[in-house]
């Protein structure tokens, strides 16, 4: 086998793994870590889901569970397949606020992925 | 030396080399400086060393404009002034506060903050402050407890304040002053008229008058209004017989700019970080707390977002728990009857433990935009000495409503990306900027700027010597000469122009 021929292999190996074991934040254990927001080591968790009730009230494409993932996940690019490139829900969250990309929310001024994330936990059971 | 006014013969003449019209902190800092000179100095006080509400009641004025508190609720009208109940909050003004900024109008001082670090130094002695330290950095190496959270400081940073004791002027300095051979102090010496030459060129005397309907006059070489920023203003258009409009103020300035910071509850911390970040740079207990941090942001985001600067203090608090202006936490009637040292003297707040919460209570302090609408005129009222009432006409702009959405939007986006926690804005701060003000819009009651400084007399109404443009012997001392608020309470600025003002009159003695 040559070089090329062996590292397409691999490569194409590396892909079908992945997309059949979940990624960070697809997985088990990353959608536990998706609908439960950093936000409740601060706030009351019914505090947390009124913010998700009335983040989902304003977005009118994100108000259901399958469009909050969709949303979190973001496009089904290689690199949100892959695990160790794929950032993890807390940088992801560092990366809004450091380019701005934030909501006002009750007047909380949250990154738009742990809005997303407090709007997935206000469809879980109370 | 002191007379207590009221004892004096009627038509008497007072005379000096200094008259200093105002003995509270900017007049008794003014006249420490003088202790030994050569010159005669007398320094005249309106009420006596202890309150008086028949004398306080001299203050009293209408309001016309936005709501304010009684006028005769926040100043003390005695020896001593209003450091008969300040809390001693100290801190300094930004390099950027002195500078012109493009998008705050009438911005700009003739003087630079590095001119005035001299005579900070010297006013942090006044004032019984700490050490010259206003760097976060300094704080922490003296009390590594003393964290500032890490904040990005092209964008936020923590700005340090000290805390005076605070000095009580009518008591710490009163032996000083009364001790003092070349300086005489009249208590009970209302001044009603400054009386100009004619040709307007100079002051000839003052008339001052006490409720026993004694009336005398001081003559001077030089003279000093020092009776804060309203009565300042009050009695240069009061003084009037040889200016209609009033002593300088050919340009319709005096009372202008009047200048208030906003001390508004505006949002809510929640700290996210695990562990909990330490707060205790951000407590403050009444009495104990030395230095203390609050938040700013940086001079380059103030112009980035063109706002206004301000500080924003924690105290913990639940998020359920309404938050008070300063008006609120301490109202008229208990701010007009505290005394020196007495119960009151603080705000009534119990103390809290720090680190204990995880939410905080933001309350800004937020410099007012110079604003000429803003104005104290004369109220056709007269006073039990017949000496027309202030007249207050607060008046803030959409600048200062803006400043405020804009500065939580960035603070809100730096505590999140540095990890310390989220913001939250308060319901007020969320509406539009044409909504009126919150019915509980406070300031510090701190007043400023109805004599502001500009060296061309179409712009202000003292030169950078704090002359009076157009009087060569009248110059007035105090917050009233501020062309713009900062940030921080005015105290330390106003006892650091008071010296520099001193060194001005000496340098300048026949």
């Amino acid at each position: 086998m040559d070089r090329r021929r062996f590292l397409k292999l691999a490569g194409a190996g590396v892909v079908a793994g992945l997309a059949t074991s979940g990624c960070e934040a697809g997985g088990p254990s990353g959608a536990r870590s998706l609908d439960r927001p950093d936000l409740l080591t601060a706030l009351a968790p019914e505090r947390v889901r009124a913010i998700g009730a009335r983040y989902r009230r304003m977005v009118a494409g994100e108000r259901d569970a399958g469009s909050l993932r969709s949303a979190l996940l973001g496009p089904h690019t290689l690199r949100s397949r892959l695990p160790w490139l794929s950032p993890t829900v807390g940088q992801r969250i560092h990366d809004d606020f450091e380019r701005g990309d934030t909501v006002v929310v009750d007047g909380w001024i949250l990154s738009v992925t742990e809005a997303r994330q407090c709007a997935l936990f206000s469809l879980l059971p109370a | 030396m002191h007379t207590d006014a009221r004892t004096l013969e009627s038509g008497s003449v007072l005379e000096g080399d200094l008259c200093i019209v105002g003995a509270g902190a900017a007049g008794i800092s003014l006249a420490l400086e003088w202790i030994g000179a050569k010159e005669r100095v007398l320094l005249l006080e309106g009420g006596g060393f202890d309150y008086d509400p028949k004398l306080q009641d001299l203050y009293r004025g209408d309001i016309v404009g936005l709501p304010y508190f009684p006028l005769q609720a926040a100043r003390l009208h005695y020896f001593g002034g209003t450091t008969g109940h300040w809390a001693g909050f100290c801190s300094t003004f930004d390099a950027h506060d002195f500078e012109v900024r493009d998008w705050v109008p009438h911005s700009g001082w003739p003087i630079t903050r590095a001119e005035l670090d001299p005579f900070y130094v010297r006013a942090q002695k006044v004032l019984d402050l700490g050490p010259n330290e206003w760097l976060a950095a300094a704080w922490q190496r003296r009390d590594p407890a003393l964290v500032p959270f890490p904040l990005d400081p092209r964008v936020a940073w923590t700005k340090m304040w000290q805390f005076s004791p605070p000095a009580r002027y009518g008591t710490q300095y009163r032996g000083a002053i009364v001790g003092a051979p070349n300086v005489h102090l009249y208590t009970h010496a209302n001044v009603c008229e400054v009386e100009a030459s004619e040709g307007l060129r100079a002051v000839e005397g003052l008339r001052v008058r006490t409720f026993e309907g004694k009336e005398y006059r001081v003559r001077a070489r030089r003279y000093v209004l020092a009776c804060s920023t309203i009565q300042n203003a009050r009695l240069l258009l009061a003084s009037n017989r040889r200016a209609t409009n009033g002593l300088g103020n050919a340009h319709d300035l005096v009372g202008r700019y009047f200048m208030e910071h906003l001390e508004m509850p505006s949002g809510y911390l929640a700290t996210t970080a695990v562990p909990m970040p330490s707060t205790r740079m951000y407590a403050y207990e009444f009495g104990k707390t030395k230095a203390r941090g609050e938040i700013a942001l940086s001079a380059g985001e103030q112009k980035a977002r063109r706002i206004l600067n301000a500080t924003v203090s924690l105290e913990p608090g639940s998020l359920d728990q309404p938050g008070e202006s300063t008006f609120q936490a301490m109202p008229p009637k208990a701010v007009e009857t505290m005394r020196a040292g007495g119960p009151g003297a603080a705000p009534d707040r119990a103390p809290r433990p720090p680190d204990a919460r995880r939410t905080f209570h933001l309350l800004t302090r937020q410099e007012q935009a110079p604003n000429p609408d803003s104005r104290v005129t004369l109220s056709p009222e007269r006073d039990a000495l017949g000496m027309p009432r202030a007249r207050l006409d607060w008046r803030l702009t959409e600048l200062d409503r803006r400043s405020f959405r804009s500065f939580y939007e960035v603070l809100g986006r730096e505590m999140g990306r540095s990890g310390v926690g989220r913001l939250r804005m308060r319901d007020w701060v969320l509406e539009s900027i044409d909504s009126a003000w919150p019915g509980f819009l406070g300031g510090g009651w701190h007043h400023m700027g109805t004599t502001r400084m500009h060296p061309d007399p179409r712009r202000g109404v003292v030169d950078p010597d704090c002359r009076v443009h157009g009087l060569a012997n009248l110059y007035v001392a105090g917050a009233a000469v501020y062309p713009t608020a900062g940030c921080v309470n005015p105290t330390l600025t106003l006892v650091a122009l008071s010296l520099r003002l001193s060194d001005h009159l000496k340098s300048t003695r026949a």
